[in-house]
């Protein structure tokens, strides 16, 4: 018999959906046929959910040559879900498009777009460096307020106005007194005259192409009939009202995912409302997932506590999970010393098998991160930072030079990294090169480059420079949105060289900084979102930090309470509380005692 | 969707080329006037059977009145918008990147070919240039493969050999109309029916005197090349898998008497349009791809005049359909190039692109019918005209416009006379049968096709009325209103007043004589070859003596007896009388108007 008639071989979601089955929200998602909203609680799968669901409706639900547009919170959950898909057969490409709402408004609106309409957009598009961006706000204040304000301040609260109002022609705008608003139109000004665009510019703009021009949404439809949205709950007003008016009005069907519970950006102008108040909407199928794959029962059980609210999470874990308190009278210091002398060697000696990449020390601010790498540099432990006291900003080429390290010490390998990432990366970071053979060039000088330096043990700054003359800074020079990176890249060669902090760093340790078995990871709890670990241990806890002295409002303590919420659940089987009930802050010891979320879960376990 | 515009710079004949189409296009023109080069540059952007090393272009692809050596500056570019796609989804999602224009959606797709954007220097060889496929204007907006392949531009050349691919099955078109049905047939019937056939075939083998052939076969191969290099034979039908049994069919005509192989040649070829057409639109529905542009070089090779009116009355025209909007729906948009006045005489009055050469230059100019301003009642007496006349005006070099019958008898005897062969310069007697030349001078004015031309009309003078009062003659109302205000912008007729117009006649290739056609000719001294005609013709013996009168004493004519007298033996039958007449005796007297009308589109056919 001849081959046509043998079965055809299932696409690889078709097996992976196997294992949404036996849960009934993962399984109800799976079947979703109409714009559905998928509520995910800590460790609910929502990402397995998603990207089968994703290569489904790919399969299934668009045909070639639409395809599915995917906004995800930030660069790194991208690179994520571009990972999980690859492991579905979905390559990222012209029918998938996954990228950050910054991305996708600048990828399929502006730069498609723009020029076709009266919207004042530079051409071509410059994003401005946050150098230009501080100056243009200092410009701003001094003009509109005073020369005696504090830009900071005036930066920070504007903003946060920006973002959450978004109608400038109605009275609302300059509702509150008017200063704000002149300060923002101010700073608007002082970017344009510059010819440059920052981030929450290009979001205003998307959002304006897509609700004043009727012949942009059809123009989306038909490119990406499904709008995806990942970690709904962070992306705030404008990513709301694109959903609005993309789903609502000109009919994309929305698979959105999220948890409320999780929202804790609400500097950003996020709020847990958006995903609620969507989830309400009679138009959309709204599915919770209650059951979680990562914590124990009693870590559940505290971070409910935390939360003060019921969310009927059932663990399905096969350990109950511990939480311990552990009270450090003598401070933030004595605090550091107890965790890396007695909570991390302890958890070594319970958990066989464990590495130090499965250890989380967690805290509020980049304060209490210097403490405690202080502390983990003396004892001698490799450790990943992530927080304000990073010593080099981690901007998409720095994540992609750690790619590129990653691939010289042993991927060229293993495997991992793969060097066609890389290399596809690299010619989305050229992007305003419209020669063929120019690309060419650009791709073969970074693949001799690697080739040639596949040396773990070479020091970072001189594989850095070398890769900076090779071809690196050439890109760096001439992309006009690559100009925070170029100011980034010089960081990290200066940091890197000698008398310098990172002197010692060699490509494989600046490789390590993308998450690595040997590291402990030393991070914020807003850093940590998205990640799990199987030891949490989170110091600084004290009133006044978390929750802030500064949260004044029950919208603000909802939210630190949300931020304790999101350090517990990040556990799989241990978490450790650490506090001594004062802190010291800008010349003053505050002594309001231990953080009532510590307390309030002290009760709790008492209580059993 | 269709191609609604076309620009070429610097394309073999084409220095400078900008041009609307309409839906389908005709496009006609002079061998060697650079029709398959148009269609070559079409492929260039479109064709995705066109391998890259065929776009990689050579010196002589530069225009030839280019100075060589080439500067940097040079370079061939070719763009092609796209228009009526915003309302299909798919094509929709394909082009929405490339849009140029918002409400009507345009999407332009261009070629480029120029030298290294990092030449130093001037290009001196072919591997300096590249080239490059954009859309949207926007050069770093490289369009990918895809475009091509799902829009795709298939040529069907002049050479075909469509016996050829009809009897070889890789070929053929019927091919991927029997394999999609393949798939449906009932599996079980299929291998019966194979089962049924291999039976037969086996049965026929076996009958003794065929047998006794392939043994005889196998016996003379054995004693040439001996036994360890012969096969076993047998004679069998072709193949009896059931798979392949399907590939078997073979198309047979003259009700399954004869192979498709002894067709004729125009049989194959309409066979071949009519597979292709079928093709086409399966591939559509498929979702393989969403739209075919489809040229056709001239569809006229080895087919019979009529059939070729036929095929392309019938077939072609409807498809093209006469309303607006019909082609959005299509699924398939035609372009051809032809010689052949049966096709072009068929064809809808805005499909033309006429290609010629350009005044005082050697590069090919193209001009369409796509925008020219024609009323419902234009369009439908152009097109009744170009079918009767078989579209002699769209190949001619020049026209001269003229009433009636009358002149276009004489008018060629009357330059010949005058030492001029019309036909040796290209250049047609049209008669608009009556004083309607509004559509003729729509199409071949300076606002439409711009064809050299001239208009010769008749004074017209009237009779008093009955009350005697005196009229105007007909003649320069009809000029003004009538003839130029079709050959003015609107702008410059506003500005213009009655009586310069009138002067500005000649000068805009409107020439009008002192009474009608018989009287100026008879004044302007050929008297004796109405007295012969008369004689000849005429069995009226009053109007024969009336004519030898006048003939002695022109002075005395009377027009309205004189026109009566003619009117009785017929207006034609005795122009083409007096035509062959003054053939004979060589006169070269002639009415000034005429003169004048041949000299003036004898200049702009060959300007000094």
């Amino acid at each position: 018999m001849s081959s046509k008639n043998a079965i055809r071989a299932k696409p690889p979601y078709v097996t992976a959906s196997n294992d949404l089955r036996e849960n009934e929200g993962q399984w109800q998602a799976y079947q979703s046929e109409g714009n559905c909203v998928l509520l995910a609680g800590p460790g609910s799968g929502k990402t397995k959910t998603l990207t089968i669901k994703m290569a489904r409706m790919l399969h299934e639900d668009v045909a070639k040559p639409r395809g599915i547009a995917c906004i995800t919170y930030n660069n790194q959950c991208a690179r994520e879900l571009r990972r999980r898909l690859g492991g579905l057969g979905v390559e990222d490409g012209r029918r998938v498009s996954i990228g950050t709402l910054h991305s996708f408004c600048l990828q399929h609106l502006i730069l498609p777009y723009a020029h076709l309409t009266e919207l004042p957009v530079p051409d071509p598009v410059s994003v401005a460096t946050i150098e230009e961006q501080k100056k243009c706000w200092a410009d701003a204040v001094s003009t509109v307020i005073s020369k005696d304000e504090n830009p900071r301040d005036w930066e920070f609260r504007c903003s946060t106005y920006r973002r959450t109002h978004l109608d400038r022609d109605k009275a609302e705008w300059h509702g509150d007194g008017g200063d704000t608003a002149n300060v923002i139109e101010a700073y608007e000004n002082a970017l344009h005259s510059k010819g440059v665009i920052d981030f929450d510019g290009m979001v205003l703009n998307g959002l304006q192409l897509v609700e004043q021009c009727e012949w942009i949404q059809k123009a989306i439809r038909a490119k990406f009939p499904i709008l995806v949205v990942d970690e709904y709950q962070d992306l705030g007003h404008a990513l709301h009202r694109i959903v609005q008016c993309l789903c609502f009005k000109a009919g994309l069907r929305l698979l959105a995912v999220g948890d409320p519970d999780q929202s804790v950006y609400g500097f950003t102008g996020a709020e847990p409302a958006l995903l609620n108040n969507l989830s309400e909407s009679d138009s959309v199928e709204t599915v919770h997932l209650k059951l979680n794959y990562r914590c124990g029962p009693t870590i559940i059980k505290a971070s409910e506590t935390a939360l003060g609210e019921k969310r009927d999470f059932k663990s399905n874990s096969d350990e109950e999970g511990t939480v311990d308190l552990h009270a450090r009278p003598l401070g933030i210091d004595d605090q550091a010393e107890f965790v890396c002398d007695s909570i991390i060697p302890g958890a070594f000696k319970r958990r066989e098998n464990l590495d130090f990449g499965n250890i989380a020390v967690l805290y509020r601010t980049k304060n209490e991160g210097d403490i405690i790498a202080q502390e983990v540099e003396r004892i001698g432990w490799d450790f990943i930072r992530i927080d304000q006291g990073n010593p080099y900003p981690r901007s998409p080429v720095i994540s992609w030079l750690e790619e590129c390290a990653a691939w010289c010490s042993d991927g060229w390998q293993s495997g991992t990294p793969r060097l066609s990432t890389i290399l596809h990366d690299w010619v989305r970071f050229n992007h305003s090169i419209a020669s063929d053979t120019e690309l060419r060039t650009k791709r073969n000088e970074l693949v001799k480059f690697l080739h040639s330096n596949r040396l773990p043990t070479q020091p970072l700054n001189t594989w850095l420079t070398k890769f900076h003359s090779s071809c690196l800074d050439d890109t760096l020079q001439h992309e006009q949105r690559l100009r925070d990176d170029k100011i980034a890249v010089q960081k990290l060669l200066d940091i890197s060289s000698a008398n310098s902090p990172l002197e010692n760093f060699t490509v494989s340790t600046f490789s390590g900084q993308r998450g690595s078995a040997t590291h402990l990871n030393l991070m914020t709890l807003h850093s940590a979102k998205g990640l799990e670990f199987d030891v949490v241990v989170m110091i600084g806890l004290e009133e006044g930090i978390l929750p802030n002295h500064r949260s004044k409002t029950t919208a603000a303590l909802r939210e630190d309470r949300r931020l304790f919420y999101v350090g517990l659940t990040r556990a799989r089987s241990e978490v450790h509380l650490v506090y001594s009930g004062w802190y010291d802050a800008f010349g003053w010891r505050f002594k309001n005692g231990p953080s009532r979320f510590v307390k309030e879960v002290k009760a709790s376990l008492n209580s059993q | 969707m269709h191609i609604s515009r076309i620009q070429i710079e610097n394309f073999r004949n084409f220095s400078d080329v900008d041009v609307q189409v309409s839906k389908d296009i005709v496009i006609v023109g002079e061998n060697r006037i650079g029709k398959s080069n148009l269609v070559h540059a079409l492929r260039l952007v479109l064709d995705p059977s066109l391998p890259d090393s065929s776009r990689n272009l050579r010196e002589e692809d530069f225009w030839d009145g280019l100075p060589r050596p080439l500067k940097k500056s040079d370079r061939i570019k070719i763009s092609v918008d796209i228009a009526k796609f915003e309302d299909n989804p798919n094509q929709l999602a394909l082009l929405a990147e490339h849009i140029i224009s918002p409400e009507p959606m345009i999407a332009r797709l261009t070629f480029v070919w120029q030298p290294l954007a990092d030449l130093e220097g001037e290009p001196t060889r072919d591997s300096d240039y590249e080239f490059s496929v954009y859309g949207g204007d926007r050069p770093e907006n490289r369009i990918s493969y895809e475009i091509r392949r799902r829009l795709p531009f298939e040529l069907l050349p002049a050479l075909r050999d469509c016996e050829n691919d009809l009897a070889r099955w890789g070929r053929s078109p019927l091919r991927p109309l029997l394999d999609k049905v393949v798939s449906e047939l009932d599996r079980e019937i299929l291998v019966s029916l194979a089962e049924d056939v291999d039976d037969a075939t086996v049965a026929l083998a076996e009958l003794k005197p065929i047998e006794e052939v392939a043994e005889s076969i196998a016996n003379k191969l054995e004693t040439m090349v001996g036994t360890s290099q012969t096969t076993k034979m047998a004679l069998r039908l072709s193949s009896t898998d059931p798979d392949k049994l399907i590939r078997a069919l073979r198309l047979f005509i003259d009700d399954g008497k004869r192979g498709v192989e002894y067709a004729s040649l125009g049989s194959a070829n309409l066979l071949y349009f009519a597979l292709k057409a079928l093709e086409y639109d399966q591939l559509v529905a498929d979702g393989t791809r969403d739209h075919t542009f489809l040229a056709i070089e001239e569809p006229e090779a080895h087919l019979h005049p009529n059939l070729q009116r036929l095929i392309f009355k019938n077939y072609l025209r409807p498809r093209i359909g006469t309303e607006e909007g019909a082609s959005s729906v299509k699924s398939t948009s035609v372009l051809m190039t032809t010689h052949s006045p049966q096709i072009a005489s068929v064809a809808p009055i805005r499909n033309f692109l006429i290609l010629r050469k350009k005044p005082n230059s050697k590069a090919t100019e193209a001009v369409s019918t796509a925008q020219l301003k024609l009323s419902k009642h234009d369009k439908a007496d152009l097109e009744r005209y170009i079918d009767v006349n078989r579209g002699e005006m769209l190949f001619a070099r020049g026209v001269i416009f003229v009433e009636g019958d009358a002149e276009r008898f004489l008018i060629p005897v009357l330059a010949s006379n005058q030492g001029i062969n019309l036909d040796k310069h290209g250049v047609s007697v049209c008669s608009v049968s009556g004083t309607n030349f509004a559509p003729y001078l729509k199409l071949m004015g300076p606002l439409g096709l711009n064809i050299p031309f001239s208009a010769l009309t008749d004074m017209d003078p009237r009779q008093p009325d009955s009350e005697g009062n005196e009229r105007e003659p007909l003649g320069p109302d009809r000029v003004v209103n009538g003839m130029l205000q079709h050959l003015f912008t609107s702008e410059l007729w506003e500005e213009s007043d009655y009586e310069a117009i009138l002067d500005s006649s000649s000068q805009n290739g409107v020439f009008i004589n002192d009474h009608t056609l018989e009287i100026d000719l008879f004044k302007s001294g050929l008297h004796e070859c109405f007295k012969s005609v008369m004689e000849q013709l005429s069995s009226n013996s009053a109007a024969k003596s009336r004519m030898e009168f006048w003939s002695t004493n022109p002075a005395e004519l009377d027009p309205i007896q004189f026109l009566k007298d003619i009117e009785e033996v017929g207006k034609g039958r005795f122009a083409q009388r007096l035509a062959s007449i003054i053939d004979r005796n060589k006169s070269k007297k002639c009415p000034k108007y005429i003169i004048e009308g041949i000299a003036h589109v004898l200049e702009k056919c060959n300007p000094s």
